[in-house]
């Protein structure tokens, strides 16, 4: 007997959503086990997956054929469809494209007359429905068969059902007769039989229903796995040549993904210039620009360096590229009212000197000595990267120019695979197994969330029992193992938050495009990870708020206090006091160093020059803390500790091979490119397992292989001689990486906007805390903290005013001082629109005055004015909060005024006599204040509580810092935020704040976890502790939290505070 | 704890019929009131105070907590209910005053429009008064002047009584509890002739029927009979009922007796067209027989089977009743299935080549069967959500073949488990085909 072979040409993978109940990894992998010739994935209407699959099956040695699986919406039975070359395969994607193109997000609306337009050089395989004549199945085949004379066959499968062998006898007869030859599938679902139960679950969330009420929608059996050729050929024992068809056909499909080439669009060069040409002649007009007074030397060869260096790899385009949208960005068009986005780019080539010139960074080469190899050696084999952040709020304009200039044809975003993540994957198992409402969501509110949703597996026991449910509990047990194993799952695609793939020729040959969900927004069906994989370029187009708040502070830099800044370029380097101030910790605001993990680091660094703070970036992230990096660094920083360098053995290698690599952090690693660095030079990585480990990192939750890589690294390390110690530590920061990666490149480019935003701080307070507000949402902080900041740093802040208020915050002249006043802008009244704002603001430049002539002139409905009214905004007009909303709740007549209709002239409110309302006390306005424009100039909530607390034995927040270290203290006020940060797991930090300043707290596992519900709701705390003094952070590590939440409600009711204060207990 | 608003509901509802035992008028005021209408009822428990006493005091014996006033006005029985110091509240003229310090929470008003009157300082009712009530209307709207009025009883309030022992029932309230068995037998009788009687005027009749008897502790006891088509016949009706009350435990005695009666519909006169009407015929012909079969043996023991969607074949019926028609629902037609079906599959012994073929011979009560024709497997895998997750397992499955031996006898059967798998596969017969 000859050898059993076999190709499968039906598997559906999990990207045919809510049907197939295997990664294609898993697939492929199973496949090669079994000993498949060849490996089909083929979903439906989709190529997904098949980039997944096919590096999957590359890399185990599996042949992977392309194709997916065509379900028509016109009548006409499904066909698998196999392009035969590179012509096909564009074919396909277009047919795809076209039905995606015509139906909403996530659908594809084909047509047989699709087919006849795309199917030459295609093979199709026909899939009979379950009852062989329904809809016409016969004569369709028959149809099929001679449009594609000679390319379509029959699929037939062996499922376990009841007359399998007639079937397939009926479908060899109508095989005969309509020349479409039988053809052996498996319509495989998943990669093992074990999966049949998710499948199921699968199956039941599609359908919207229970197990119980899933009847025949399920399927009978487990039988819908991939099996191998021995078995197969024993089903088809009867039908030989099936099985030897799928040979045949695998060998006709000779398209792989491999043979796609990227090719870069013209338009950036302009005609009769090569592309290096064109790229010198900006990058030495660039220099000039950058520096006018002559190009330093090293600055010239390091330019011709990296010029070389592109030329040869072939790449001057991606640059142009990314140039040309730069360029337009940076350009303030007058003709066309156009004003210049900031932009800043970052990734592995943005930090060079070519970029500089080109203005893609403002990170100056000669600032921080980066070296260009670091980022793109050719080893590495890494494609060129470089992301660029746009103004927030401008990013629209940016990504509607690249459609402009490079067609929809030729530019589209990739996909972003969204997956189950625990909260979804429990709620949808939960209800499939008919778990009740209550059950799901205590098993899904117990999970963390975005805190502690990164990198971990499935929900542990703990979790379980906490939700008060019984992780023994068969039922429970049942819906976290499914849980857990939908975990990662792809759900649905959507639009990647800006990555845009352009190339010369069109896209939809590559790769299917279709619809998203915004209106004029198409994106592709391949993720990042896919475009990388094939090599094909991408340029991330990414929206950075913190841009946009530094454009809004320039804006007043230039028209209050008479300066000319437009560009990060034009603020002054190295300024000494911008350091003094992060040094301290005062960072509120600051870009990426405002948290409070990096406000603790900040005086323990202490930065001093750019540098510095390119660490700082990187140094408070899982890397790093988790490879024990950043202790010996600051030691070393502190000059306690001397800077050494680990070495190999002498018989290995250099004393100093890592020097070189790590002379700039004092020998402790910090960067991801330091680690693969380490990983090449002293661990003597090949390229290839460079990229392997790179790959690792990048998609560590998925591709498990970074053990293999650990092994590997920490054997090497320990074979040439290093300290075992360092080799793991190494190694474990390499994880770190995996898990939240940061390299050098970008960490350059943030401390950039660290630089800038600390410099408008430190000495326009009044201009950043008005950007900052006008730029909301954005930050670690709310708009009461960043406006508490600015008035600690001396700047006047005004409470919100119709008479003098814009939408956004605006500088007003201060009485005394160089800094300006803040007036808070109409924006942050609760439920007020900007266009309603807008009337208020017209109404008074044309000499409105006063509620009644707003509602009468401005047009605007009682509700809206209601709205200001209750956030103390009339006071101008000399009105109350409780006055003006008594007037203009007066004006109009029925309820239905309230709605949006105008008040006309129905103005009767002057005829009325003013009842005597009592008068607001200052508790009441406060709370008021807080519901309205969340926060208070008044007076801060703690204070009224202040003698209630005292007699508790609190201590103001702004006396913590004078008590000494080691001391047990109490104290309380609002809770501002909590973090938990990645990069700690087993900590908690929350921040109070009272009338006086704020409190640090940190909550070690053990108590947060005793305290759980009280630390993740209480917005009003007490907490009890150890005081900790260090560099000059005060922390307080709690022992003991009492929620005080509840006595807010009382600022309502003034006699409730009275008792209150004399109350000894707050229970 | 979480809430459970549906059950909360239900328990309210029912809270409210028990409550007319004081009144005819009881509304539901959900979430967590009832409204009573007690004119013309106060007396018979000895006056309003002495009713909002017993009241309270029948309330607490069902650990129900409670809180109750007894106002002029549907308003102000809400407000001082919730609002007023103390757990009973009577209506004096004293009481008129404290309604002005409530807070305005009180008048039933949206959240929203509290908030608001707050939010100017208004915060009781007594504040609300001050300002002119034009004033107070163009701010609130009519919602809350109308809660303002119904307090004061310058607006009516109409409410929706429970649906009262209106059209189908018949009521007996007994001012000597009643408790000897003939007595429960006699009353039984009385409130059939009374409510068929009643039926029979408007050519109704009914399929369902509910005696209940209110005892003085509070407790209810209620016995059902059903009828496969409606029907007004008192004498059947009361005969359906006899062997049912034998076990009535009247506790303490009986105070209130009530018969209702529930899917009522026409009655048609039987139709002359034999051919047209031969189904509702045989039905109307059946329905007698059904009903004493049902009432005898247990509705739920008279029943008729229907398709369901389970590949399980044991689990693939259902039970309807005995004259309801299946709803639609079919087993697919490429899934033979044995005319009989056996309750419980019965081991056999049989022999068939691997892995999966059918068996060549199998014998069943000691008889040998030799195979001559055979189709199948179709393999049918346990449901796994109704075992144990742990007991689950891919080896867990059913082959069946379809099998006819010498004689032309067709047989379903099956082997339990797969060749190769942990436990042994064993094999059976579950069906005969015809």
């Amino acid at each position: 007997m000859s050898v059993a072979a076999y190709a499968e040409l039906q598997a559906a993978s999990n990207f045919s959503f809510l049907r197939g109940a295997s990664h294609p990894w898993e697939l492929a992998v199973t496949a090669k086990q079994l000993g498949l010739s060849a490996l089909a994935v083929t979903d439906r209407n989709t190529l997904a997956g098949i980039v997944r699959a096919h590096v999957a099956a590359k890399k185990i040695g599996l042949r992977f054929i392309v194709g997916c699986r065509l379900d028509f919406s016109c009548g006409a039975p499904s066909v698998l469809c196999f392009p035969t070359d590179r012509a096909a395969y564009g074919r396909l994607t277009k047919l795809l494209s076209a039905g995606q193109l015509r139906s909403e997000k996530g659908k594809c609306d084909l047509r047989y007359s699709d087919l006849r337009e795309h199917g030459e050089g295609q093979i199709l395989i026909l899939l009979a429905p379950r009852k062989l004549e329904e809809n016409d199945f016969p004569s369709w085949a028959a149809r099929i068969a001679r449009d594609f004379k000679g390319s379509v066959y029959l699929a037939a499968s062996r499922l376990y059902s009841a007359r399998d062998v007639r079937r397939l006898h009926q479908l060899s007869v109508l095989a005969n007769e309509t020349r479409a030859p039988m053809v052996a599938t498996g319509d495989v679902l998943y990669h093992a039989p074990e999966r049949r139960a998710l499948q199921d679950v699968l199956t039941c969330i599609r359908e919207k229903c229970t197990l119980e009420q899933a009847g025949f929608r399920l399927e009978s059996n487990a039988e819908r796995h991939l099996k191998s050729p021995q078995e197969i050929t024993r089903l088809f024992a009867a039908h030989p040549g099936a099985v030897t068809r799928t040979l045949e056909i695998a060998e006709r499909c000779a398209f792989s993904l491999d043979e796609l080439r990227y090719e870069y669009p013209d338009e950036p060069v302009p005609p009769g210039k090569t592309p290096n040409q064109h790229l010198r002649d900006l990058t030495w007009a660039g220099a000039a620009w950058r520096y006018p007074g002559g190009v330093p030397p090293q600055v010239v060869a390091q330019i011709n360096k990296e010029l070389d260096f592109i030329e040869e790899e072939e790449i001057p385009q991606y640059f142009l590229t990314v140039h040309d949208i730069v360029a337009w960005a940076r350009d303030p068009d007058t003709k066309n009212n156009k004003k210049a986005i900031l932009c800043q780019g970052r990734g592995s080539a943005a930090n060079s000197a070519v970029c500089f010139c080109l203005g893609v960074t403002s990170v100056d080469p000669t600032e921080t000595k980066l070296l260009f190899e670091r980022f793109l050696s050719k080893e590495r084999n890494e494609p060129p990267d470089i992301d660029v952040d746009f103004e927030h709020e401008r990013r629209e304009e940016v990504i509607q120019y690249i459609y402009n200039r490079y067609g929809r044809r030729r530019a589209a975003i990739c996909a972003t695979v969204i997956h189950y993540r625990q909260r979804s994957a429990i709620r949808d198992v939960g209800k499939a197994l008919g778990l009740t409402e209550d059950v799901t969501a205590a098993l899904a509110n117990t999970v963390w969330g975005s805190w502690g949703g990164q990198g971990d597996g499935g929900m542990p026991d703990k979790h379980v029992e906490q939700a008060g449910l019984d992780p023994r509990n068969m039922e429970i047990r049942r819906a976290v193992d499914l849980a857990n194993e939908l975990l990662d799952f792809p759900r649905h695609l959507s639009q990647h938050v800006g990555g845009f793939v352009l190339t010369q020729k069109r896209l939809d040959e590559t790769v299917p495009i279709g619809n998203a969900a915004m209106a004029d927004r198409t994106f592709i069906e391949w993720d990042k990870d896919d475009i990388d994989a094939l090599g094909l370029m991408k340029v991330d187009v990414l929206a950075l708020g913190m841009l946009t708040c530094i454009r809004k502070a320039f804006d007043f830099l230039n028209q209050n206090h008479n300066l000319s800044i437009n560009d990060v370029a034009d603020i002054p380097a190295d300024d000494a006091a911008v350091y003094d101030m992060l040094s301290k910790g005062d960072s509120v605001g600051v870009f990426q160093v405002e948290s409070r993990a990096q406000m603790s680091m900040l005086p323990r660094l202490r930065p001093e020059k750019f540098y510095d703070l390119v660490i700082e970036v990187a140094i408070v992230r899982p890397g790093p803390i988790q490879g024990g990096m950043v202790h010996p660094y600051l030691r070393r920083r502190a000059g306690i500790e001397p800077v050494t360098y680990e070495s190999p053995a002498p018989e290995h290698g250099p004393e100093d091979e890592l020097k070189q690599i790590l002379v700039r952090t004092l020998g402790v690693p910090l960067f991801q490119e330091q680690a693969m660095s380490i990983a090449i030079t002293a661990a003597k990585f090949t390229p290839e397992e460079a990229n392997g480990l790179r790959r690792a990192m990048a998609t560590f939750r998925n591709a498990g292989t970074m053990h293999l890589y650990e092994e590997l690294f920490i054997s090497r390390l320990i074979e040439r001689g290093y300290d075992p110690k360092f080799a793991r530590s190494c190694f474990d920061q390499i994880k770190g990486f995996g898990s939240y990666g940061f390299p050098e490149s970008h960490a350059a480019s943030f401390a950039k906007l660290v630089y800038v935003s600390a410099w408008i701080k430190c000495h326009y307070p009044d201009a950043f805390c008005a950007a900052l507000l006008n730029s909301q949402p954005m930050g670690f902080y709310q708009p009461a903290q960043l406006v508490r900041d600015a008035q600690e740093h001396g700047v006047e802040v005004r409470p919100p005013d119709i008479g003098a208020s814009d939408w956004d915050c605006t500088l007003e002249e201060a009485d005394d001082g160089a800094l300006k006043a803040v007036r808070l802008g109409l924006r942050l009244v609760a439920g007020l629109r900007e266009d309603q704002a807008q009337k208020v603001i017209e109404a008074r430049a044309s000499g409105v005055r006063g509620a009644e002539a707003l509602a009468r002139k401005a047009g605007l409905a009682r509700g809206v004015l209601e709205k200001i009214a209750e956030a103390d905004a009339f006071r101008s007009t000399a009105l109350g909060r409780r006055e003006a909303l008594w007037r203009v709740s007066g004006l109009g007549h029925e309820r239905k005024a309230e709605a949006e209709t105008p008040l006309l002239a129905r103005v009767d409110a002057a005829v009325e006599p003013e009842p005597l309302l009592a008068a607001m006390p200052l508790h009441e306005h406060v709370a008021e204040d807080y519901r309205t424009i969340g926060l208070s100039l008044k007076k801060h909530p703690c204070a009224f509580f202040r003698r209630g607390l005292t007699e508790r034995g609190a201590v103001r927040a702004g006396a913590l810092r004078d008590i000494n270290d080691g001391v047990r203290v109490c104290t309380a006020g609002l809770v501002l935020n909590r973090q938990r940060p990645g990069t700690a797991k087993n900590v908690m930090f929350a921040t109070l704040e009272d009338e006086t300043g704020i409190a640090n707290l940190v909550i070690w596992d053990r108590v947060f976890q005793a305290n759980r519900r009280i630390l993740m709701t209480s917005s009003f705390l007490f907490a009890e502790g150890q005081l900790q003094q260090a560099n000059g952070v005060t922390h307080l590590v709690v022992e003991r939290v009492t929620d005080l939440t509840y006595v807010l409600a009382k600022l309502r009711d003034g006699s409730a505070i009275r008792s209150l204060q004399k109350s000894r207990d707050f229970h | 704890m979480e809430a459970e608003l549906a059950e909360d509901e239900a328990a309210l509802a029912s809270l409210a019929e028990w409550c007319l035992r004081f009144s005819p008028k009881v509304a539901v005021d959900s979430p967590d009131g009832l409204f009573m209408e007690i004119d013309g009822c106060a007396h018979l428990w000895g006056g309003e105070e002495n009713l909002a006493r017993t009241l309270m005091q029948r309330l607490a014996a069902q650990n129900i907590p409670a809180r109750i006033a007894i106002a002029d006005t549907f308003g102000a029985a809400w407000a001082l209910a919730r609002h007023a110091p103390s757990e009973i509240v009577v209506w004096t003229d004293a009481t008129v005053k404290s309604i002005a310090r409530l807070p305005v929470e009180a008048l039933r008003i949206e959240p929203q429009t509290a908030s608001k009157a707050r939010r100017l300082g208004l915060k009781t009712i007594g504040d609300l008064m001050a300002p002119s009530r034009v004033a107070l209307r163009k701010r609130f709207g009519a919602g809350l002047m109308l809660r303002l009025e119904q307090v004061l009883g310058e607006a009516d309030e109409a409410l929706v009584f429970l649906q009262t022992p209106a059209a189908w029932s018949a009521r007996r309230v007994f001012a000597d509890p009643i408790s000897r068995p003939e007595d429960i037998q006699r009353i039984a009788h009385d409130l059939a002739q009374n409510l068929c009687a009643r039926l029979d005027q408007d050519g109704l009749g009914a399929r369902r029927f509910e005696l209940t008897f209110h005892r003085i502790d509070g407790a209810n006891v209620t016995r059902e009979v059903g009828a496969a088509l409606p029907m007004r016949n008192a004498k059947r009706l009361a005969a359906l009922f006899v062997p049912k009350l034998q076990d009535v435990d009247p506790g303490f005695g009986v105070e209130v007796a009530e018969l209702t009666a529930d899917c009522v519909a026409p009655i048609n006169a039987v139709q002359s067209d034999m051919i047209e009407a031969a189904a509702d015929v045989r039905n109307a012909d059946l329905a007698p027989l059904i009903d004493r079969l049902r009432n005898r043996l247990g509705t739920s023991n008279v029943w008729r089977a229907a398709p369901y969607t389970s590949h399980a074949p044991e689990r693939a019926v259902a039970r309807i009743g005995a004259l309801d028609s299946p709803c639609g629902e079919t087993w697919p037609s490429d899934q033979p299935r044995p005319i009989r079906l056996f309750h419980r599959p019965q081991p056999i012994e049989a022999m068939a080549p691997i892995p999966d073929d059918p068996p060549l011979m199998f014998r069943w009560r000691g008889i040998m069967h030799r195979v001559l024709r055979a189709e199948g497997p179709e393999r049918i895998s346990a449901e796994w959500w109704r075992r144990s997750w742990e007991e689950n397992s891919i080896d867990r499955i059913r082959d069946y073949y379809r099998v006819e031996d010498e004689s032309g006898a067709r047989y379903w059967l099956f082997r339990a488990g797969l060749y190769d798998g942990a436990r042994p596969a064993r094999w059976y017969i579950h069906g005969l085909f015809a």
